[in-house]
């Protein structure tokens, strides 16, 4: 699309090209299948995303891999070991862990995903706009980013966890929370990685000639600024999602997250340390399942982060 | 460097502002009456009383007066009483601080001693066997849940092979030998994790260093090669590693509860969980505050020892 601009006269004076929306999704399917082509060079991308795939196969066929009821007690099988029957054996209410782990893992999974989106919905515009504007508006959000990203480790989540548990929410609720509580956690970073790569890319030309021919500014920052600062940004919301996933187990691991016996890998870890010592098992293989989808993660984004921003490969 | 330092000293302030009200209004978001939180008992019910207990908390001032009152007392290190002890929260929690510092100083120096070797060598033998070994395990390093790890090391060093207690204290003045026995456990589970990004940080840091022009220099003036890597490259490759490792100590003062709870280790993160699960909200509150006001202090010292480390960055 062109935008063609007239004088008072109606003299045309100049024209810019600004790129639509649909321009933009075509270039983004081009970088897509690019992206693809380019999984097959980076070894560690590969395997990640042959790990992703599987682990995402595993999980969306979860009702057909598994016919045991993840919350049922069996009271004939308790703490089995692996077997035929049980390929992971049985908790001590004798339900089959290999479907723990399962139904857990696609709970887990899609908490972690809305977390990381809701996280960048909110960061992204925050940082953008901040980065965008500059000034003291700038500055006053970025303090409000230092001061949420001084909280130290879980400390920030476990505040929030805290909270909603006096409120004695329960089910969808407490997942929501959680949601709420991990992305909310996330945004500060998101809000300054957004906001460092919109400094460098509003000094550039194309900016400038927006600027110049007029643009609401609201528009330049969203729709033509934010497309080029996008591959820092997947790169880290990939990381974080195994960074996410970790701190869930560690939350419910604790007893603060979702409360039993709906399967949950940390929660479950937990419960099988009262076991250690007769039935190591039990704590082997919800801990295998975290490694697992968090490495899973990591190999991707760290060979997404080669593809996407070269200046860092071959490091 | 001393402008530098105020100005660095004045950004801790908003910090700082955002943190308290954070943590401020943690405690006005709990549901029902602060007082029923307080007090919890029948004599709370009695509206006579409950009126006075109001006026004596402050509690029917706006919220702004009550968060002035509240930061004046924090200044003087008056984070009210725990519910459960009754003690003064700041006794607890200045109790509990030399546990944790003592773990996380012995975790990160172990996870230096094992990353800086291996990420060094991984840098100089890039792109070989050892290279990719070195890179596999820092990343399966850093995708380990902690907890779990933790668990493991227990299974196998506690119940297995009963070389090690499976939890448990004891201070480094009290009975060194023990002390160390007990913290053997907590600190490789703190340490491991560390190790991992630390590994992956020497080596990109040394890969760095190692594209330089005085590092040319160097080789031509038929320095040996130890000597340019050990002399040089490395030595400028510490600085990022160090401060980063420092930066690192911040946050690891802060996950360090979830260790201390498996390993019953009376820190601070063990007292902010055991508070939590006792709904004991003062010291909620004030251990998360203190966390976060130890992790800006140990950011700024850490900012400011870049600097004197590396006096080019002051230059830009």
């Amino acid at each position: 699309m062109s935008q063609i601009h007239l004088d008072g006269g109606g003299r045309k004076v100049g024209e810019i090209h600004v790129p639509t929306f649909n321009e933009h999704f075509l270039r983004y399917k081009v970088a897509f299948i690019d992206a693809v082509q380019e999984l097959y060079k980076s070894k560690t991308a590969f395997i990640g995303g042959v790990m992703l795939v599987s682990l995402v196969i595993v999980l969306l066929g979860t009702p057909w891999l598994t016919e045991y009821d993840p919350t049922k007690p069996n009271y004939t099988a308790f703490l089995n070991p692996p077997n035929a029957e049980h390929i992971m054996g049985t908790d001590r209410y004798g339900r089959d862990i290999f479907s723990r782990v399962l139904w857990g893992g696609r709970r887990l999974v899609a908490i972690a995903l809305a977390a990381v989106v809701f996280g960048m919905a909110i960061g992204i515009p925050y940082g953008v706009l901040s980065g965008y504007y500059g000034g003291l508006a700038d500055s006053v959000s970025m303090r409000v980013v230092d001061g949420l990203l001084a909280f130290p480790g879980i400390l920030l989540y476990l505040l929030i966890v805290t909270l909603a548990r006096e409120y004695h929410l329960e089910g969808f609720w407490n997942d929501l929370i959680l949601v709420f509580a991990l992305g909310f956690a996330f945004f500060p970073e998101v809000a300054r990685l957004s906001r460092s790569s919109v400094l460098i890319e509003k000094q550039k030309e194309y900016v400038e000639a927006s600027n110049t021919v007029g643009e609401a500014s609201l528009y330049i920052a969203m729709r033509q600024i934010l497309p080029n600062c996008m591959s820092p940004l997947i790169v880290n919301a990939t990381v974080r999602l195994g960074y996410v996933i970790l701190i869930i187990a560690a939350l419910s691991f604790l007893g603060l997250g979702t409360p039993p016996p709906t399967p949950d890998w940390g929660s479950d870890l937990s419960s099988a340390r009262e076991h250690m010592e007769t039935h190591p098992l039990l704590a082997v293989f919800p801990g295998l399942a975290i490694c697992y989808t968090v490495l899973a993660f990591n190999l991707f984004g760290d060979g997404l982060r080669d593809i996407l921003d070269p200046r860092l490969s071959d490091r | 460097m001393l402008i530098y330092t105020i100005n660095r000293i004045l950004h801790m302030i908003p910090v700082l502002f955002v943190l308290t009200v954070v943590v401020f209004l943690f405690m006005q978001m709990l549901p029902g009456d602060v007082i029923d939180t307080l007090i919890g008992d029948e004599e709370a019910e009695d509206p006579e009383t409950r009126a006075l207990l109001m006026k004596e908390y402050g509690l029917d001032q706006p919220i702004y007066v009550q968060y002035g009152v509240w930061i004046g007392k924090v200044f003087q290190g008056d984070f009210g009483k725990s519910l459960i002890t009754r003690r003064p929260v700041s006794l607890e929690l200045f109790e509990s601080i030399p546990a944790t510092v003592y773990l996380a100083i012995v975790g990160i120096s172990l996870s230096i001693l094992i990353a800086v070797p291996l990420g060094s060598i991984a840098a100089v033998k890039r792109n070989t066997p050892t290279d990719y070994a070195a890179q596999v395990t820092s990343l399966i390093g850093i995708s380990i849940p902690e907890f779990w790890f933790a668990i493991m090391c227990v299974l196998l060093f506690s119940l297995y092979l009963g070389w090690l207690p499976s939890s448990g204290y004891m201070s480094p003045f009290e009975d060194f030998g023990q002390s160390i026995k007990y913290l053997i456990l907590p600190a490789a589970a703190v340490g491991f994790r560390q190790a991992a990004y630390t590994t992956r940080l020497t080596r990109s840091s040394m890969l760095d260093e190692m594209n330089k022009e005085y590092v040319d220099t160097a080789r031509s003036l038929g320095f040996s090669e130890k000597k340019v890597i050990y002399k040089y490259i490395l030595r400028n490759a510490m600085i990022p590693t160090i401060t980063i490792s420092g930066l690192q100590l911040a946050n690891l003062l802060g996950g360090t509860v979830v260790l201390e709870t498996i390993f019953a280790w009376p820190g601070i993160g063990q007292a902010i969980y055991l508070a939590i699960i006792d709904r004991d909200y003062p010291l909620i509150q004030a251990g998360i505050l203190v966390l976060g006001i130890i992790v800006v202090v140990v950011n700024l010292l850490v900012d400011l020892l870049y600097r004197v480390l590396n006096p080019r960055v002051a230059l830009n």
